[in-house]
């Protein structure tokens, strides 16, 4: 018998998920409208199955938590150990989730901006020289990216409450110089293909 | 007839346009593939627009060069920095990443190309040699085989999961739950969206791989502030350059490995809905089971580039087989092609081959040149993605977190996928630093749907279990299924115990009896074939006394 493991809490907190979510499915049902024929499956049927299954998993992950030794890798940290060992984990999903609270105040661009340049920041050296590397290869990735995306294949991409008009002009601008660059090679290329056809067919 | 065919498909697809145009949709397809969070069913829609103003022939080749193109540029992406560009790569980061980790990208990448460009050839050549044949065995499917089909893919999470079957079976069945949230396919009831509209329509696939992998895989490697700060390829001291030669010789040496792996995944391809996005994983699996050294499997060994790489290449001719042959996308991009051909005015039916036999050559063709194309458009290419591997690790993990979450947001223009992503990604991340895998969570997400929607289907025809059993192709998945789930224990004992001698030779005994149930004369003869040959091995294992054999030594990556 082994006492309490990472393990054993583990299976425990599934088997109360596995408790909730069955719990759950028995909520889940047919309108009265939507009467199902004889021999039609139940919304809940499927994932009843599975939590059944989730189950029986859990309760022999119990019984093995239980019997078998605690794992040697296993070390008790602390609060301030277990942070230091995540602490560039958190650091990312925290930065990351901001990134996509801020998306709807400064538009995909900007926001992307302010992500790459402040993880890479966080997760990298801080002096400046290494500031600069961070700065120019945000600005390159991110605004390269925004420009195949925006531009070359017209995805809408979200823009800021904040700096709607920004993106609008950017847009206007940028991609409007790369669709003018397309729609003059669009009618000098029929030319060209004519002048050469021509001088072509003088030379024959 | 068919040589005029050829002839007269070859000459509609060998003009410079049409050649040009295929090249241009392979290097779309790699750069597609290459980029993760960017599929090629995506690819594939975003080019459909160009191929309007073009002929069929050319708009199809430009689409199966994309497709082709799609598929083995994941590759890149999943060597060089672990995240794979698309689903049907997930498979080729499991030995292609630490093979490039340990020094040797170049191999690695070379072994992917190789067995990419071998695997579109096999597969190509069953394409037009047996494609009559192949999508017969399609429609013989019934929802009871669909079922058994799918239960059988997901006893592959027990071998997946390494020592710890039981952990890779609750990650598997946490995948299928996850499969069910929002509206059932039956009624529309909601399931589980706790009364979020957002999730109504359930979590879309991409963004919960890309959160269940890129999340997970990145913040591994930035995990230790010393490591994030290492490029990817910190080992390799010289230049990377791509080792064509050695890498084309160790995957023809695995000509065995290679033809079935192929085999797997023009089969699943065949199938509709059973994309490449299972068979890399199928075919891994089935080459992880027949390997003398499956415990090397996870560490960079070339049979595990070998096999994921050439199945998901050959998947794209058994999507095509059935696309052609019966109007039934196998995946999502044939059911993009589908939409191609119907703007062409060309409809899809059983008859199309014998009506539109120079668009159907055509695409057996530019399939065939395709694979080509990408070989040397991959090697042009791979070049530049092997400076992948001289950035910083941090660094690239921030600008992949950007594009990730931009690819995802541009599949459907919601910002709650990027949510999705996010909290997939502290799921996955939680998951794997508790010890569970992340790859049969992957496999149940993609195989509830049809999973659920094939028992849904054998409910509303018949209750009657038994019919599992009494038809064919049920029972052979049905037995296939139970030997694979113990094959990890036999393998894990092979050699040292006297049972492990019986396995095979039972297994080809039980699965020649749904063999010799099924339709025609070749496979009820190959069925008894099958059933002799097990038999034989049991009276040749007995008059040896069940005597345990020798191991063998194996070729190791070292030694190529």
């Amino acid at each position: 018998m082994n006492r309490l493991n990472r393990d054993t809490i583990i299976a425990v907190i599934l088997l109360l998920l596995v408790g909730f979510f069955t719990y759950t499915s028995f909520a889940i049902k047919t309108p009265v409208f939507e009467k199902l024929a004889p021999g039609q499956m139940g919304p809940g049927f499927w994932p009843r199955i599975i939590l059944t299954g989730l189950g029986i998993m859990g309760l022999i992950y119990l019984f093995q938590s239980i019997i078998s030794p605690p794992p040697p890798a296993e070390k008790r940290r602390g609060l301030v150990g277990w942070y230091r060992h995540y602490k560039n984990p958190i650091w990312c999903f925290a930065i990351f989730a901001a990134f996509l609270t801020i998306i709807p105040v400064l538009g995909m661009l900007l926001s992307g901006l302010v992500f790459v340049f402040t993880l890479m920041s966080m997760l990298g050296p801080k002096d400046g020289a290494a500031i600069k590397r961070h700065i120019l290869t945000t600005l390159g990735t991110v605004g390269g990216m925004w420009f195949i995306f925006a531009c070359l294949l017209e995805v809408q991409l979200p823009k800021g409450s904040l700096t709607g008009a920004f993106d609008e002009w950017l847009l206007v601008n940028v991609c409007g110089i790369v669709s003018s660059i397309g729609e003059l090679f669009a009618n000098v290329g029929p030319s060209c293909s004519i002048l050469l056809a021509s001088v072509w067919g003088v030379e024959r | 007839m068919i040589f005029e065919n050829i002839m007269l498909a070859t000459s509609e697809l060998m003009t410079v346009s049409t050649m040009l145009l295929m090249i241009v949709g392979v290097v779309a397809g790699l750069i597609a593939g290459a980029i993760p969070g960017f599929t090629i069913a995506m690819a594939v829609v975003l080019v459909l627009p160009f191929t309007f103003g073009m002929t069929a022939v050319q708009g199809l080749a430009t689409m199966i060069g994309v497709y082709v193109g799609g598929l083995s540029g994941g590759l890149m992406s999943g060597i060089l920095t672990g995240i794979p560009g698309t689903p049907s790569s997930v498979a080729t980061t499991f030995d292609g990443f630490p093979l490039a980790r340990s020094g040797r990208p170049g191999l690695a990448l070379g072994l992917g190309v190789w067995a990419s460009f071998f695997g579109g050839v096999i597969s190509a050549i069953v394409l037009v040699m047996v494609a009559p044949q192949l999508a017969r065995i399609g429609q013989e499917f019934q929802p009871w085989d669909y079922f058994a089909l799918m239960a059988f893919a997901l006893t592959v999470t027990a071998s997946l999961a390494g020592d710890n079957m039981v952990k890779g079976l609750i990650a598997g069945l946490v995948g299928l739950l996850v499969a069910t949230v929002g509206e059932d396919a039956v009624v529309g009831v909601p399931r589980f969206t706790f009364g979020s509209d957002a999730v109504q329509q359930g979590f879309a696939f991409l963004p919960v791989l890309i959160g269940l992998f890129a999340f997970t895989r990145l913040l591994s490697d930035v995990q230790d502030p010393k490591k994030a700060q290492d490029n990817l390829g910190a080992h390799s001291a010289e230049s990377v350059r791509i080792e064509h030669m050695k890498a084309a010789k160790a995957v023809l040496s695995r000509w065995g490995n290679l033809i079935r792996s192929s085999l797997i995944g023009v089969f699943t391809g065949v199938l509709p809905a059973a994309g490449s996005s299972i068979s890399n994983i199928l075919a891994y699996d089935q080459a992880k089971k027949y390997s003398k050294e499956p415990e090397k499997f996870g560490t960079g060994t070339v049979d595990g580039i070998v096999a994921p790489e050439s199945a998901n290449n050959a998947t794209a001719g058994g999507a095509l087989i059935m696309m052609m042959a019966l109007g039934i996308p196998g995946d999502i991009v044939t059911a993009v092609m589908l939409g191609a051909l119907l703007i062409h005015d060309v409809v899809p039916s059983p008859t199309f081959i014998t009506e539109q036999p120079t668009i159907a050559y055509a695409i057996f063709i530019a399939f065939f040149l395709a694979n080509f194309t990408m070989l040397a458009m991959q090697s042009l290419t791979l070049r530049g993605f092997v400076a992948v591997t001289r950035v910083r690790m941090y660094m690239l993990a921030s600008i992949i977190l950007f594009y990730c979450a931009l690819g995802v947001f541009a599949l459907n223009n919601v910002q709650f996928d990027m949510w999705t992503l996010f909290w997939f990604g502290v799921g996955g991340f939680i998951m794997r630093s508790l010890g569970f895998p992340i790859v049969p969570v992957i496999l149940g997400v993609v195989l509830g749907n049809i999973a659920e929607n094939a028992l849904a289907q054998v409910i509303a025809i018949s209750t009657d279990p038994t019919m599992f059993l009494i038809r064919p192709w049920s029972l052979f998945f049905i037995i296939l299924g139970l030997f694979s789930s113990f094959f990890h224990v036999y393998q894990k004992n092979r050699a040292i115990k006297r049972w492990t001698l019986g396995f095979i030779p039972a297994m080809c005994v039980f699965l020649s009896i749904p063999m010799f149930m099924m339709e025609g004369v070749v496979r009820p003869v190959l069925g008894v074939g099958f059933g002799l040959f097990g038999l034989y091995l049991i009276v040749q294992r007995a008059r040896a006394g069940w005597k345990l054999p020798e191991p063998e030594p194996v070729m190791e990556v070292g030694d190529l």
